[in-house]
């Protein structure tokens, strides 16, 4: 199931693609630009793995798809967000509330704070595809059961009727992935969805993830800290810095040899790669706060090839030599490939 | 068994009772932690490992006291010249002086700070109590701390809400060594930092192993970093070990259908390599009433009828690489 248009990813519409989007948050303290220039794009069918530190702007990114961004003190200042060839940023709220879980559907790491204590299961199912689909109270219930089904939750007739608080935390995230996956959507954003469970658990939703979409076709925009998962679940891979892509890559091209020095220290970080006896590599310094970007490059003051260059002259995303559309953006990216 | 172990805890129990109606009757107990035995060398660092509900966080508090434990003992010998004391048995206000000996460090940087406190006055906080310092000697030794676990010195003033969460945890790590302990309980204590982060504070935590020979109680769910820190591997299911083994032992060849089952979901940095997952199904029972055969067998792949009668007894040497399976009994 791995792209085939790894030769071409240019060639192929991108069913989202975000360009230069910035959303800044605005307060006392100043301005936090939370998200400053993110530009990347979803193929149809394949899923994006947006992997970032805390404060990296991930998060805020998805929000902005889905323009859940509260408002103030947020506010996307800039760039241009692409669904289907349309720009989102013109829709009215009530195009954008069709757009939202007809469409694009979203899930969360925290599936208790997300489900509604005092409703069941099943009417948090049922009222989604009520609104959405306009099916009556039978069948909203029916595909309710289906859909609990479809998720792997065990007797669904029974489990419609439960309360969250009834249900485990492996079950709560498959009942937001049954909400989510309830009208069919072309795109679903899952943004730290396997964080907060176990490993058990989290092999689990990764794997009923991948099978859903392979069976629906849809797009999956997957936002992690966690490399692993990335590598488990995503064929191409953002990997984000203080508000910015740095890098843009297939999942293999990404693993086989980062191109950014971000990047490369992120994996050098990972104690599944480390030898033994050997102590961590480690990334200097800790992330910027979104107050307080360096100027430049944001990563210069960790980077260990950063020169005066870099401290002044912001790089861009730019695409890397004998590469198809693999981008980083880097002023030493061959010196980067060294390291 | 070696009697030069700093720590040798057997049968260790705790059950946390439930209470009903208005005479709040006793009608059961949460079997938390339900009999371990273990052993922790000097220097040595041992992980508690298993899924949320297992008992591992109950099992690193009952040791320290900071819950009751319910039955057991935990021979602890602070020097090699055979001084041994049970923790579970001295009262109160023995158990302080050895409180200095045992210290933790907890999983969120920003809870388990006072953030009314500063920083100098939550690290000097246990040398006051202990009389171990004071005055210009209690400042000094702070700020020899908070630049051992690579702080300025001139934090020391500073409150909590001014770090980030990697530099909590440092602080939260030098306020544990202040009193030159011998054991750190870690409690999850990497789990919340970003990667880069987290890197860091392991090496940390190895740095000040090897200098100041500590030895650690490590309980963790990220399987790879237990990897990269433990000396020995303790896998626990609904109160019990299940599986103890050096780390290698565990990773490479384990032994328990549950161990191999938990190995087989973590996910592999490499995607050329996907994970095949050993397929877990159903739930953990209830710790309140266990059933009597073993715990796993309910989501076991391999059961036989007589793993649903009798709970299994530890296969394997002793001290050595060691699971609870009837299937492993010849």
């Amino acid at each position: 199931m791995k792209s085939d248009s790894l030769g071409s990813p240019n060639k192929e519409e991108p069913l989202l693609e975000l360009k230069s989007l910035q959303t800044h948050f605005f307060s006392d303290e100043g301005t936090a630009r939370a998200v400053d220039g993110v530009s990347y794009k979803i193929l149809p069918g394949e899923t994006l793995g947006v992997v970032g530190e805390s404060g990296s702007g991930k998060s805020v990114t998805a929000l902005s798809v889905m323009q859940l961004v509260p408002q103030p003190p947020g506010k996307i200042v800039g760039g241009e967000i692409l669904f289907k060839g349309q720009s989102l940023l013109n829709k009215t709220e009530d195009e954008m509330r069709k757009i939202r879980g007809n469409e694009i559907a979203m899930i969360f790491q925290e599936p208790m704070t997300a489900l509604n204590p005092v409703y069941t299961v099943g009417d948090q199912i049922i009222e989604t595809v009520r609104v959405h689909r306009g099916l009556d109270k039978d069948e909203a219930r029916a595909h309710a059961i289906h859909m609990l089904t479809i998720v792997g939750i065990p007797s669904p007739e029974t489990r419609v009727d439960e309360y969250p608080h009834q249900l485990s935390g492996g079950m709560r995230q498959r009942v937001m992935i049954a909400i989510a996956m309830s009208c069919d959507p072309s795109l679903l954003i899952a943004d730290e969805p396997t964080t907060a469970l176990d490993v058990t658990i989290q092999a689990q939703i990764l794997d009923l993830i991948r099978n859903l979409q392979k069976k629906a076709g849809m797009s999956v925009l997957l936002i992690t800290h966690d490399l692993a998962v990335v590598a488990e679940v995503a064929h191409h891979v953002a990997v984000m810095y203080a508000g910015k892509v740095v890098e843009y890559a297939t999942v293999e091209e990404l693993f086989d040899k980062p191109a950014h020095p971000y990047s490369h220290g992120l994996f050098k970080s990972l104690p599944d790669l480390a030898v033994d006896g050997e102590p961590l590599a480690t990334i200097p310094g800790m992330v910027p706060p979104a107050t307080r970007f360096p100027s430049g490059c944001r990563f210069h003051p960790r980077c260990s090839i950063a020169t005066d260059r870099c401290k002044t002259e912001e790089p861009q995303l730019d695409y890397l030599e004998g590469n198809t559309g693999r981008t980083a953006a880097c002023h030493h990216i061959d010196e980067a490939a060294k390291l | 068994m070696s009697k030069d172990s700093l720590l040798e805890v057997r049968g260790l129990k705790k059950y946390f009772p439930i209470h009903k109606g208005i005479l709040s009757r006793h009608v059961g107990d949460v079997k938390a932690v339900d009999g371990l035995d273990f052993d922790l060398g000097r220097q040595e660092t041992l992980s508690l490992v298993g899924e949320s509900g297992c008992g591992k966080t109950t099992a690193g508090r009952t040791l320290l006291r900071l819950y009751e434990p319910t039955g057991g003992q935990a021979i602890y010998r602070p020097d090699t010249d055979g001084l041994e004391v049970d923790l579970f048995k001295i009262s109160q206000a023995e158990m302080r002086d050895y409180r200095r000996d045992l210290q933790i460090i907890f999983q969120d940087p920003y809870g388990s700070l006072n953030p009314r406190i500063t920083v100098g006055n939550t690290i000097g906080e246990a040398l006051r109590v202990h009389g171990v310092a004071s005055g210009q000697g209690l400042n000094d030794r702070v700020e020899e701390l908070l630049e051992r676990v690579g702080m300025r010195a001139e934090v020391s003033n500073r409150y909590p809400h001014e770090f980030s969460g990697g530099q909590r945890q440092r602080i939260g790590i030098a306020r544990a060594l202040a009193l030159n302990p011998k054991l750190i309980v870690c409690d999850e204590a990497v789990s919340a930092l970003d990667v880069s982060i987290q890197a860091q504070v392991i090496n940390l935590l190895k740095e000040l192993q090897d200098e100041f020979g500590l030895s650690y109680v490590f309980i963790a769910h990220d399987l790879s970093v237990v990897r990269y820190l433990s000396d020995r591997v303790a896998v626990m299911y609904l109160g019990r070990i299940v599986e103890i083994g050096t780390t290698e032992e565990i990773f490479k060849d384990p032994q328990h259908p549950y161990t191999k089952a938990l190995l087989s979901a973590i996910p592999i940095p490499d995607p050329r390599r996907r994970a095949s997952h050993i397929p877990l199904t159903g739930d953990v029972p209830s710790p309140i009433n266990p059933p009597k055969g073993c715990h796993f067998a309910a989501r076991c792949s391999v059961a036989e009828s007589r793993c649903f009668e009798s709970y299994p007894a530890m296969v394997g040497a002793a001290g050595g690489h060691q699971a609870a399976c009837h299937l492993l009994e010849s």
